[in-house]
């Protein structure tokens, strides 16, 4: 009887979590289909269903406005996401592993620039740059992007170093490595995932930011999302829907190669241990 | 709601700074007269001019024209204000910014002497005449589908009727939407009072229950999802040209209220470096056949008579243009001080009490 209750209220449970799951995947992926789906529209302004065509995507690749914007915002990430990591895990080791004087207050500085509206961190660059004569383009975005890529690297990077990492720095650093090597090939290793996800945050940040590049960016180029959101008065052409097409599609293969990479490797040292 | 607050704060650090450091600005770099520039950098809208028209233009002067693009005219203004003026040779605004930014000093006058194509433009269309050059312009006013509408419109009025709940789609933003229930109720529609204001919000908030969506108001109506729309003369356009047959759409015959015209113009900003050219573009851009092209791609509205004329047939008889109180209508004005009762009432439609 008690049984038979259990498998029920169990059988019940599960129930709701699926459903629960498949609503949340719903209202997160629907648009992207949609949005998807009207990149093969055979129409000028995906105004309605008009009928199928793949023109966008050849018309695409002779959008060069489009394909520039794009490629503008890619080096922009790519420049964003090295810088900040980079100062990020500096930053995050020094402020984990060393006490000083003046340590609580940086570490609550960082949340500034997280917590402020950008607009408002935008708008101050904006006014710093034109009065240092500093040229708005690609310099003064890149410097934008990385005033809150670096705090959120620097945060997730910090959750990353745990205390037990000191023991093994200090038995490589007994086994005879400089400070270097122990950093290469020990301190490095260790907080890896926590570098890599703040890459992945960083890169997401910079990528589709439109707040900070819309101000800062100069007359001769802009990033891509800043070009589609001045797409919005007349309409988004499905040129557009074709370009994010794709670049979803890179980010899945991106993912799913990762992961099959990830199974292969572990496979490996499984089978190196087993030996 | 929050892009509003934070414009809003962005203003106030913007002022805070200029006030603190002004004065300090150099004076722009003299361009040599003897060599012309080879660059122009335009800040304007998106899908708004044609790109053959500028192709030919770098072709004749032997130039390179860098557009870049604004997602709302609150963008030009802020980088305008912020003193970023000097990056662009041409923005475009619209005429209900002109006041400001002449007495704020941010805009250069024009050498009309250089720009002998003016003349093609409407005088009667051209406010702050020494400071700008009229582009294109735009009707804001009321169509609807005739099959689906449940109602005939006639007014502003109109629209707050219960049978249209659900059936709107409507251009957005506080200065756009507060004239038309301004009017409706009788003041003026740049009023000041805060009164009238907060009556106005009561009105907003019913045509806001009858609202279905704000922005794309031409999609919503191809599409089915709104039967009636407040938009622009040019989305109108292309809305009819799209259905082209099928089209069902007629403009609201107004029998009194005005509707609203407003420009969008090009100003040379103060400390632009390629003035010379800039004059060559808008020359070029007044120029008869020139913007009778252009209309062909950008079916709105044209102060430039002598354009018009030359247009073709198609533009001439496009029926989003074809209504009988072209010259009942209001502009825009600066509204100074009350811009700030405006926008609390606005979020408040916005977000609710």
């Amino acid at each position: 009887m008690s049984i038979s209750k259990k498998r029920k209220r169990q059988r019940m449970e599960e129930f709701i979590g699926t459903t629960y799951s498949i609503a949340i995947y719903a209202i997160l992926y629907i648009p992207v289909l949609v949005m998807m789906m009207f990149s093969f529209n055979n129409q000028r302004y995906n105004y309605y269903w008009n009928g199928f065509t793949t023109q966008w995507y050849t018309k695409l690749f002779s959008n060069s406005a489009l394909i520039e914007s794009l490629w503008y915002s890619v080096v922009i990430a790519v420049l964003a996401t090295i810088i900040s990591v980079t100062i990020g895990t500096i930053g995050a080791l020094g402020l984990k592993k060393y006490e000083f004087r003046g340590k609580k207050f940086i570490n609550e500085m960082l949340y500034i620039p997280i917590i402020v509206p950008e607009i408002v961190m935008a708008v101050a660059l904006l006014v710093i740059f034109i009065k240092v004569g500093f040229a708005l383009g690609m310099g003064s975005i890149l410097i934008g992007h990385c005033t809150f890529c670096i705090p959120y690297a620097v945060v997730t990077i910090k959750g990353r170093i745990s205390g037990d990492g000191y023991s093994l720095e200090e038995a490589s650093m007994d086994l005879g490595a400089n400070r270097i090597q122990t950093f290469i090939n020990v301190t490095l290793p260790s907080i890896m995932p926590g570098v890599m996800s703040a890459a992945f945050l960083s890169f997401t940040l910079s990528i589709d930011d439109v707040v900070m590049s819309n101000m800062l960016a100069g007359a001769k180029n802009s990033t891509l999302p800043v070009l589609i959101l001045s797409m919005n008065k007349s309409g988004v052409t499905p040129d557009v829907n074709a370009l994010t097409t794709i670049m979803i599609l890179i980010i899945v293969i991106a993912m799913v190669l990762n992961n099959l990479i990830k199974n292969a490797l572990k496979k490996r040292k499984k089978t190196e241990e087993t030996i | 709601m929050k892009k509003l607050i934070s414009m809003l704060l962005a203003l106030i650090l913007i002022t805070g700074l200029l006030t603190g450091c002004g004065g300090t600005n150099t004076g722009p770099v003299e361009n040599g007269k003897a060599e012309p520039s080879t660059e122009l950098n335009i800040y304007m809208w998106q899908q708004y001019i044609s790109d053959d028209l500028i192709a030919k233009f770098e072709e004749e002067n032997n130039a390179k024209v860098n557009l870049s693009y604004m997602s709302d005219n609150a963008d030009a203004i802020t980088k305008l204000t912020a003193g970023g003026g000097q990056e662009y040779d041409l923005i475009m605004t619209c005429d209900a910014y002109m006041e400001s930014l002449i007495d704020g000093g941010y805009i250069e006058k024009i050498n009309f002497e250089n720009i002998p194509n003016a003349s093609n433009i409407n005088e009667s269309y051209w406010t702050a005449k020494e400071y700008c050059v009229p582009y294109l312009m735009n009707y804001i006013y009321v169509v609807y589908n005739k099959d689906t509408c449940p109602i005939e419109i006639n007014g502003y009025n109109d629209l707050i009727d219960p049978a249209l709940k659900g059936q709107i789609a409507t251009i957005d933003g506080a200065r756009n939407l507060f004239p038309i229930a301004l009017i409706a109720l009788g003041y003026d529609p740049n009023s000041t009072n805060e009164s009238e204001i907060a009556e106005a919000y009561e009105w907003l908030v019913k045509y806001n229950e009858n609202v279905v969506a704000y922005g794309n108001a031409e999609q919503n109506l191809t599409n089915g999802t709104a039967s009636v729309a407040f938009t622009y003369d040019g989305n109108a356009s292309w809305a009819m040209s799209e259905l082209g047959d099928k089209n069902n759409l007629v403009i609201a015959d107004f029998e009194s209220d005005p509707v609203q015209l407003g420009f969008d113009l090009y100003v040379v900003p103060k400390g632009a470096k390629h003035v010379d050219l800039a004059e060559k573009f808008l020359n070029y851009i007044t120029d008869p056949q020139v913007m009778a092209a252009n209309l062909v791609e950008y079916p709105y509205s044209c102060p430039n008579d002598a354009a018009v004329e030359a247009a073709s047939d198609a533009y001439k008889n496009d029926p989003a243009r074809d209504f009988d109180y072209k010259e009942n209508v209001f502009f825009q004005k600066d509204v100074g001080e009350a811009i700030t009762i405006y926008n609390d009432y606005y979020q408040k439609l916005k977000v609710g009490e």
